[in-house]
Order: C-alpha cells, then structure tokens, then sequence
C-alpha cells in the first residue's frame, strides 16, 4: 500500500462516513488491481495546498477547490472524473409565501437568508446570479448561515439552515443548492403552503477528481478504470455510491465552471 | 395493467412538487418501461422550476415544459436507466377466489415457484420487483428441485384447516386412573414421544432459514409441522404427568439417535432420515398406542398426533420423490445418509429397553404373565410392521425392493 504505484489520494473529511465511503472504494481499487491510499483532511484549502506541493496525488475537489487549482496552475492541472450527480447542479431562491417577493426584484429591501460563505451552491453562486439579474445586493439584508467553514457546504448544514429559518419566518427568502430543495420535498419536509420555489439559477457544475499535470500515466490511467468501474446495481458498489451522492461516475468537463470563476474574479475586485 | 406501458399522463393539477406531486408521478414513472414517456399535466407555477431538478437528481430526463390551451403546463419526463427495472418473468395470473375460498394451492397456479432464486433478492416475495445492488442473502436452497415439490401448497392448506388445540380438544376429564404398572407404562411412553418430537421441532426449524423465500410455501408448510410437532409435545406430556408418577426415562440410545439427526446438514436427506423414516415409523407406533390405549383421551390424542404426522409424512416422500426424478445422484446419497447415521449409532442393540418394557406392558393392559406374553408377541408384530410399512414407503418414493430393504433394515432401533 505504500509502495511508489500506490496512488494517494486526499478527501476532507466533513463526515464520519467520508471514512467508510473511501475505506469501501479502496477495497474496490484493490479488487481492480490499482493500489490507492487516502489521507483525509480538515478542510478544503489544506487539501488545495498539499496537492499544489506535491504531497498527495489526486484531490476530490468541491468546485471552489476545483477552480482554485486551475487558476494555480493556469488550466493545466488534470480532471479525471465527476459524479453524475456533478452536472448541471442549480441553486434556487425559495421564497416566504406570505412576504410578497413575487419576482426577483422584490428581494431588495428583503432579507435573505443564505449559506456558508464557501459554499457554492449556497452563497457564491446564488448570489452572483441574482446580481446578475439586475438585483442590487447593497439593498439586500443578507443573513448569512457560516456554519462548517473550510468544508465548501458539503455538510449541506447552512442549506438545512436556511430552509429552517424560511419556515419560521426569520427571511423573507433563501438559497440553497437544487439537490437539497428537491431532496427535502421529496421525503415531505417542505411545508408547501409556506415556502416555494421563486427562480432557479443556471447551471453549474460540483466536485472533481483534480490531479496535477505531473501525475504519472501509469497512476492517471489506472485511477479513470477503477473508478469508472464502479456500478449502481453491483451491492457493494452501491453502498458507496449512496453514501457519496451519486449513481455513476462520469469524465470530466470543464465548461460547468465558468460562472464560478468569474464570481470569485468579480469577489476579489470587489475586495 | 400491463406490465409495459411507452407513455402516460398524469395530472397534478395545482399540487407543487413536495406537496403530494410526487405521489403522482413517482408511481407512473415507475410502470414505464426505460426511456419511456411521462407527461405531468399542472397548474403550479413552482413546478416549472422543481420538476427539472428532481429529474436530475433522479436521473430522469426533463424534456421540457408547454404550455396549453393557455391554462396549464405540459411537462414531459423521459424514465431514465436507473429505476427499478420492469419484471422479466411474464406477468402474473389474475387470482380468483372460489366459492369464496382462497387456498395457496389457488396462489400457486397463478405464481409458480420458479426453479431457481437469487440470493440478492432477500425477503422480497415472490413476483415482486426487486431493485437491484441488495445485498445477498445467506440463502442456500436456491433450487425448486432441492426444496420445493408441487404439493407444498396443497399439504400446507390441509395443515391449515387442520390444526387443533391441547387445551381443550382431548377430553381430558376422561383419563382414568391406571395401575401402578400401566401406569408407569404410559408416562414412559409419553415421555419417549415427547422426547422425538421435540427433536422434530428443532431439526426442520434448523432449515428455515435457508429456504430461498421464493419457495416461502415450504417455509411455511415446515411453520405448520413446527406448530404440530409444538402441539404434540403439550399433549404427550400432559398425559404423561397426568399418570401421577412422574415422567419416564430418556435413554441414551434415542439421544444418540436424535443427535445424528440434528447433525444431517443436508435438506433432502433430513427430510428423508426424519420424515420418510422417522415420522413413517412413527405412524405404526402411534396406531399402535391408539389401539391399545387405556383410555378415550390416550386413544383420542394419539389418533389425532398420527393425523399430523401422516401429513409430514407425506411431504418428506412428495420431497424425496421429487428430487429422485430430478437428481440421479440422490439414491446413493439417501443411502449413504442410512449408513452413516448407522455407524454413528453402531452398538446400539434395539429399542430402548424402557420403551419397550412399556409398550408390551401397555399391549397387555396389565402386568399378569399370561397378559405380559401377549403384549410380548404385539411388540414384536409391531417391530414387523414397521419394517413392512418402510418397505412400502421407500418403494413408493422411487427405491428398488433391495435398495429398501437395506435401508429398512438400517434404520435406528429408535423408531425416529
């Protein structure tokens, strides 16, 4: 397992089951013949920097992690792989029945409630969009939720958040990404006769295996096979796929990432 | 509804997606066949924005939205890959009570055992739709030869309409009292029966577990025998301590005898050493009990404990019958099972001497010489008719005069 073939790979650690889930994949990269170790990590930007140095070889990557190492490594860094559940990811703006936002406009003079600071789906890009929109967030009271820094919103805690103080009436409005609004319908969470949904963001695209440009051939490859491997109806492999969020792996694309470049370039001008 | 349906509709008029939409629509993807068309028809505004997500999150394609007659939206769902796949089998026949009676005879017509389960279907039933990526089950009879011959579901509705109760179907306040010496006679035989069936109980339970639920009917069959075997063991002992002296003697030789039966790991051959053999033996014995039976309620229980056993019985032969015509091999193996419980029983002389003592004590219906020989000579009839009756038995399931007579001659000096 140590040997130099044995390819390294770094997750964050924003759950106990992160252990199980990488435990379980690295049986199966076993039972595929590819060596693979893990090193867990506690947050994104720790994982961001051992990867740049060197110290690990592959880095399953939120897509602000994501981004950060492209513009590190001006585009050359390797993306071997994503979740299906990866693609065309939206966020979406609930809204109070009774406060009257009936368009996005109404948002100013509103208060809105949204997640981590570091999460995508939750904050970044949301709010982005929505600016975008012609909505000026000067004249929105922003009430954020920064709960589990470092993590990039994989808890998904700020979503639970924000939905939590829409139906008690502290927002006026929230966003959350679109799998845990429609996930939280689905198993009869949502009191529909307060919340709705109000607009749903353009696409985006999540997580990535990142890898940089040096990674040997003969650790790239074997990684893309083990992992494309893996089946939904296969039990073992099922366990694992569920835990992480996903029914298959997919390639990587990188056109998913644009907005989330240009959001962080547009944070930094204004910083 | 057929089990293959390309397109539907539904219509959810002003329900939104996580306010019972789903209900709606789950359901009828769900009879779609993969790539197969779902239009929701809606008055809700929000599910424009709701159902393209769900359908990603569920990997279901969004094909997209219209709007009619300016009233209500179209949507159109293609089902996507990973839903729970149609069954391949050919649907199920319609069920149909008659005179309004439903036996699993009736359900077995209309779903057949198949011949062979998978394990990674668990406890689903039989003919539902199992999604796939369960875990396996440690199932091991898998196979409709080894396990399951057609009249399980006959003989399990008989063992249903035929259950009774210890408590109050023997008419217990018509035990007499007895002498000392047939008295002693019947809780020895009470408590030898009691001592076989609770080996009943425990040996056929072992099985259960193993029983792939494809083939439940045989479960379920072995769950009534369990009930029966529970049954006799109340009774036998009722009427071994209603004798006032205590229970009789369990002897080495049974126990010995037992445990090789508890040890038999295989599901034919235990059927075989314990139903075709043991309970066979057991029918003439217990005719035998109810023929000379001091009293009604002794006559009564026995006669009705020889009724169960008769239909146990009769699976064990259904069972070994049917594998014989399926397996070659099974002859020999049946054989082999014979001796090797032989051996493990070797110096074992004959029927244990207290059950014996008690059943020529019990023919003679008293202990006076003259009586005592004559109860002699029935034991010994007994011993002859058992043999006769094996005999019988094992040509009826499919083994040569010889082959019978071997394994006649074989088996244990302990009736079961």
């Amino acid at each position: 397992m140590t040997s130099a073939k044995t390819i390294l790979l770094g997750a964050v650690a924003y759950d106990p089951k992160v252990v199980t889930i990488w435990e379980g994949i690295r049986e199966h990269f076993q039972e595929q013949g590819v060596p693979m170790d893990f090193a867990l990590f506690s947050n994104y930007e720790r994982q961001v920097e051992e990867l740049l140095k060197g110290h690990i070889d592959i880095a399953w990557n939120t897509p602000l992690a994501h981004v950060r190492i492209r513009q590190h490594t001006s585009g050359k860094s390797l993306s071997l792989g994503m979740r299906d559940s990866d693609r065309d990811f939206h966020a979406k703006v609930i809204v109070r029945r009774d406060r009257d936002v009936k368009s996005l406009k109404d948002l100013e003079g509103k208060t809105l409630a949204v997640g981590s600071a570091d999460s995508t789906q939750a904050r970044i890009l949301p709010l982005y969009f929505v600016a975008k929109e012609g909505v000026d967030l000067n004249r929105v009271n922003i009430f954020p939720f920064d709960t589990d820094l470092g993590k990039h919103g994989d808890t998904g805690t700020s979503e639970i958040d924000v939905l939590k103080a829409l139906n008690e009436g502290r927002a006026d409005a929230g966003t959350v990404g679109d799998l845990i609004w429609v996930n939280e319908q689905a198993a009869g969470h949502i009191d529909s006769s307060k919340v709705e949904v109000l607009w749903t963001t353009p696409g985006f695209d999540h997580c990535m295996f990142d890898a940089l440009s040096s990674l040997a051939p003969e650790k790239v490859e074997p990684f893309k096979r083990a992992l494309f491997a893996m089946r939904w109806d296969n039990p073992q492999h099922r366990k694992l796929l569920e835990l992480e969020g996903l029914r298959e792996w997919l390639p990587p694309r990188e056109e998913g990432y644009a907005s989330l470049q240009d959001a962080l370039k547009q944070q930094r001008k204004e910083q | 509804m057929s089990a293959q349906v390309a397109a539907m509709a539904v219509d959810g008029g002003e329900l939104p997606l996580g306010g019972g939409l789903l209900a709606l629509v789950r359901p009828a993807l769900n009879v779609l066949e993969p790539r197969g068309m779902l239009a929701v028809l809606s008055r809700a505004p929000s599910v424009r924005e709701d159902l393209p997500s769900w359908c990603r999150v569920e990997r279901h394609e969004y094909l997209g939205v219209e709007r009619i007659a300016g009233s209500f939206d179209r949507h159109l769902i293609a089902r996507g890959e990973f839903s729970v796949p149609l069954p391949s089998t050919v649907h199920e026949g319609r069920l149909v009570p008659r005179d309004g009676r439903l036996t699993a005879s009736d359900v077995l017509e209309v779903a057949p055992l198949p011949s062979g389960a998978d394990p990674f279907t668990g406890f689903a039933p039989r003919g539902a739709r199992v999604e796939p990526g369960g875990p396996g089950y440690p199932f091991t009879l898998n196979e409709r030869e080894h396990v399951a011959p057609q009249e399980v579901a006959k003989l399990y509705d008989q063992a249903v309409t035929s259950q009774w109760d210890a408590t109050c179907d023997i008419p217990w306040d018509k035990v007499k009292p007895l002498s000392f010496p047939l008295a002693h006679a019947v809780a020895q035989i009470m408590t030898f029966l009691a001592e076989n069936e609770l080996s009943a109980l425990y040996v056929p339970a072992r099985f259960i577990p193993r029983i792939h639920p494809a083939y439940a009917e045989v479960a379920m069959f072995l769950a009534s025998q369990l009930a029966d075997e529970a049954r006799h063991i109340d009774v036998f002992l009722k009427r071994a301590r209603l004798c006032g002296v205590g229970l009789g003697t369990s002897s080495v030789t049974t126990s010995r005898s037992l445990l090789s039966l508890m040890e038999t790991e295989d599901f034919t051959e235990m059927a075989f050493l314990l139903s075709v053999l043991g309970e066979g033996t057991f029918l003439d014995l217990l005719s035998f009990i109810e023929r000379h039976a001091p009293d009604e309620p002794t006559a009564e229980l026995t006669r009705r404990a020889k009724t169960d056993e008769s239909r146990h019985v009769h699976f064990g032969l259904a069972h070994v019958r049917y594998g014989l015509a399926n397996d070659p091999n099974l002859y020999g193996r049946l054989e082999e099972a014979v001796r090797r419980r032989a051996a493990a029983l070797h110096g074992v002389a004959g029927v244990p001497a207290p059950v014996q003592d008690a059943l020529t004590i019990l023919a003679a219906g008293s202990a006076e010489p003259e009586a005592v020989a004559r109860g002699h000579e029935a034991f010994r009839e007994l011993l002859d008719t058992m043999h006769a009756s094996r005999m019988r038995r094992l040509q009826h399931a499919g083994f040569t005069a010889q082959q019978a007579e071997t394994i006649s001659e074989l088996h244990t000096p302990n009736f079961m």
